[in-house]
């Protein structure tokens, strides 16, 4: 038999970021196909080639034995390929039924929207998972109102609705629980019955090994092997995600860290974590890892008074502080560097010198600003990080987003913060600057910085940190230090408790 | 709270009985069917416009150009009218090539900003300019009467209630076909998250057009029935309309941001703004009150909008 999806080396760059550089695949009728990998491995990329959502820079695709080049999701579609959305595609305004059949909806002979067909559809669809989508969750509900586990839900019916040939779910089973999981695998199973394929993206190993024909591992953007889940184990699946360089390049540490905590955080809770306690001395580089969302970046914000705690306390240099908006974490001598910097960080169409002289505004309480006072600091500041620009005035959008993120440290070096918060500060900045941008990181603390680092890619932490706190479900899961600081023990502790 | 989530209108229902009570009170004679239908005839025009505006709002659009869409379509039919002689016929032509003209400002306002992507506001503002000098350029100072047949129409009955009385039937039945449709659900889910339509494979580009053309349409028709108010053509009418529908759409519960919402609600919201203006006229305040409080007004709906939708 003919495959039913052949994706062979595709492609895909983001600017300077290379998502993809040669992602391969192939599904055969009525396959469970697993789609594994790191963080940022590209497998949401790949999936979003096939889905024709977003556009490759190169490579072959075939479905049912042709070429395809579907320029839009409305063409996967046509083929008959859905894609389940790990960010998912739902309209939170309208209701669970509207969104099931959105671009969908069956007509009435008038070509009026038949309410009474829509309602009965939607029905049938939830009826397969009554009893464990909990409360609230009804056709006529809308989304906004909905858990996170019940938007997954409508999203994977929304993809069944469509009657797809071969289905990706991406990290569809992220936010569903044991009994959830139970129905969307007897679902997988009659989808699988019917001769329909599956990519099942998911970072939970039982499950891939309870469901799955086969899986593909995919490291750093390529796609590095293909098992038969039968002939294989867990050990084998994680070593070919983690692969050789199991020992990544370390920037090493130049000076001792102290022994005294600098900061001492005790049982943070709130909304999104789970009394989270740790410390971070002087010199040293703490790591968050773990799978994404599981509270590294609530940890950084709340630390930052950019999310409300709910408890616990935070100890800094011996003094409790206070931490209810940045404008307290900042002259507590706190520092936020975020990776979304369109976001947090830049201030857009604004100069250089302004956006550097932010924090320190705020820090000194300064209500006017002569700026040729303020100007030798911050061109030291910024000279410190080796940054190039045309001059202060330059607009921040002239530099690219490596020099914007060195910027923004800048603006943090300019208020002479101890304590770096850095928030997965890497996301889209290419290879060169990233190296820059952690030896600047391994300076600082060499300097005396203390720095909390989550990063979504697990090779970063690898190469930077002293110590990591592996993260699950808002609680810290393990700690890793010394010999137990690689690749295969990281992505065990990631992946251990939440299989 | 929960129970007036999305139901802003409900608030807006009330507060249009409420003054409708204190203007009766203030006007016994209110209740008879002229004050009525002179009451209509004056508040259908903002009724139509905020009735397409809401659309395009419902896309995640805005449009402030809609007030010289009316201009432009008021010149445009009695220019043509005058040109063909004043006849029925022309009268017929007039009206077609005044809807034609205001789907045409629709859909150049949504070709440019969902094709070319620019930005609703800015856009909108900028042809707006542009569609009140073309006015100016067809028709430069007021004047250019119509036939009498056409304001004697408007202004009377047809099957015993009044003509303005079944434009206004007729907008509602409209509103009610276009909320029924697949349209109105692939607009809200447009304006609503837009990368969500798009993988949904929904033509969002189209769809956003499509907005447009209707708010065009619907600015077209009050254009009409302004035309049977005035008798005449006007090329600085309808000044104030653009914003004044924004607020009745903000007023009948439709999120500014786009996503959900309804024309119904609109029309009620017109309908207080118009009221507003009517008891402030019967209490006696000076008339340059009417424009503060309605503004008042508006900014309080959407105070409200935000804390109903915090919680
Ligand atoms: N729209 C985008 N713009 C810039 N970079 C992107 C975009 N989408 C993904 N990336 C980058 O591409 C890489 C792969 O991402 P993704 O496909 O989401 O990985 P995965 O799903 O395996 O976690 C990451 O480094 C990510 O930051
Ligand atoms: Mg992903």
């Amino acid at each position: 038999m003919s495959p039913v999806l052949e994706a062979r080396n595709i492609t895909k760059r983001f600017g300077a970021v290379t998502a993809l550089s040669d992602g391969s695949l192939t599904v055969e009728p009525g396959e469970i196909h697993a789609l594994l990998g790191a963080n940022g491995c590209g497998k949401s990329t790949l999936s979003k080639v096939i889905a024709g959502t977003v556009a490759p820079n190169s490579g072959v695709l075939r479905f049912n034995g042709s070429d395809i080049a579907p320029r839009s999701p409305r063409d996967a579609e046509a083929l008959g390929i859905a894609l389940f959305y790990q960010e998912l595609s739902l309209v939170p305004q309208l209701s669970v039924a509207d969104n099931i059949f959105l671009g969908h909806e069956r007509r009435t002979a008038a070509g009026f929207i038949d309410a009474k067909q829509l309602r009965h559809d939607t029905e049938a669809l939830l009826q397969r998972f009554a009893g464990v989508a909990g409360d609230g969750f009804s056709a006529d509900a809308p989304v906004s109102t909905l858990a996170p586990d019940q938007r997954q839900i409508v999203e994977i019916l929304k993809v069944l609705a469509r009657k797809p040939r071969l289905i990706i779910f991406d990290e569809s089973t992220a936010a569903l629980d044991r009994r959830q999981v139970e129905v969307f695998f007897d679902i997988l199973r009659s989808l699988k019955a019917d001769g329909v394929s599956s990519i099942f993206i998911s970072h939970r190993m039982d499950e891939i090994f309870a469901i799955c024909d086969r899986i593909t591992v995919m490291r750093n953007g390529v796609t590095v092997t293909t098992l038969t889940t039968a002939e294989t184990d867990r050990d084998t699946v994680v070593h070919a995600m983690v692969g050789e360089l199991a020992v990544p390049q370390r920037f090493a540490r130049n000076s001792a860290v102290a022994a005294e905590p600098r900061l001492v955080v005790s049982q943070l809770s709130s909304r999104r974590l789970d009394s989270v306690s740790f410390d971070a001395r002087p010199g040293e580089i703490l790591g968050l890892g773990g799978l994404q969302g599981q509270g590294q970046s609530a940890v950084l914000r709340s630390l930052f008074g950019a999310e409300p705690l709910t408890d616990g306390s935070v100890v800094l240099d011996g003094k409790t502080l206070t931490l209810r908006k940045p404008a307290d974490a900042i002259r507590a001598g706190l520092a936020y560097v975020s990776g979304d910097r369109g976001r947090d960080a830049a201030f857009h169409g604004r100069s250089i010198f302004e956006n550097i002289a932010a924090a320190s505004l705020v820090k000194e309480r300064r209500r006017l600003v002569w700026p040729n006072q303020l100007k030798q600091r911050f061109i030291d500041a910024a000279a410190a990080l080796n940054t190039k620009y045309d001059g202060l005035d330059a607009p921040i959008g002239s530099l690219s987003g490596g020099n914007q993120q060195k910027i923004f440290i800048s603006r943090w070096l300019a208020t002479n913060s101890q304590v770096l918060l850095f928030d997965d500060p890497t996301k889209g900045i290419d290879l060169a600057a990233k190296a820059d941008f952690f030896t600047l990181a391994r300076g600082l603390a060499d300097q005396g910085a203390s720095i909390i680092f989550y990063a979504s890619e697990d090779s970063e932490l690898l190469s930077l940190c002293d110590r990591i706190l592996v993260f699950n479900s808002g609680a810290i899961a393990a700690e890793l230090t010394g010999d137990t600081l690689t690749a295969f023990h990281l992505t065990n502790a990631a992946y251990g408790k939440a299989a | 709270m929960t129970l007036l989530r999305n139901r802003l209108w409900l608030v807006t229902l009330t507060a249009l009985i409420a003054l409708f009570v204190v203007n009766w009170i203030l006007q016994p004679n209110l209740v008879t069917p002229n004050v009525l239908k002179s009451n209509l005839t004056v508040f259908l025009p903002i009724v139509l416009v905020a009735i397409g505006q809401t659309y395009v709002v419902l896309g995640g659009d805005i449009d402030l150009s809609v007030g010289s869409v009316v201009a432009l379509v008021n010149v445009v039919t009695v220019s043509v009218i005058a040109a063909l002689g004043g006849g029925p016929g022309g009268v017929m032509l007039g009206m077609g090539a005044g809807l034609l003209t205001g789907a045409l400002c629709g859909m150049v306002n949504g070709l440019l900003i969902s094709g070319l992507r620019f930005q609703p506001i800015v856009t909108t503002f900028a042809t707006g300019i542009i569609f009140g000098g073309l006015a100016l350029l067809v028709l430069p100072t007021a004047g250019l009467p119509v036939p009498a047949e056409y304001w004697r129409t408007y202004g009377g009955y047809a099957l015993g209630l009044p003509v303005v009385l079944w434009i206004f039937i007729g907008a509602l039945i409209a509103i009610a076909i276009i909320s029924r449709r697949a349209f109105f659900k692939h607009l809200s889910a447009a304006g609503g998250q837009r990368t969500a339509a798009f993988q949904t494979g929904l033509k969002v580009g189209q769809i956003r057009i499509m907005a447009y053309v209707l708010c065009g349409l619907f600015a077209a028709v009050a254009a009409l029935c302004l035309t049977g108010e005035t008798a005449s053509g006007d090329p600085l009418m309808g000044r104030m309309l653009a914003l004044s529908s924004i607020s009745a759409v903000v007023l009948g519960g439709t999120a500014l941001s786009g996503g959900s919402g309804s024309a119904f609600g609109s029309v009620l919201g017109a309908l207080v703004l118009g009221m507003i203006g009517n008891v402030i006229f019967f209490a006696g305040l000076p008339f340059d009150y009417q424009t503060l409080i309605q503004g008042l007004i508006t900014l309080l709906a959407l105070a409200g909008g935000v804390l109903v939708s915090r919680r």
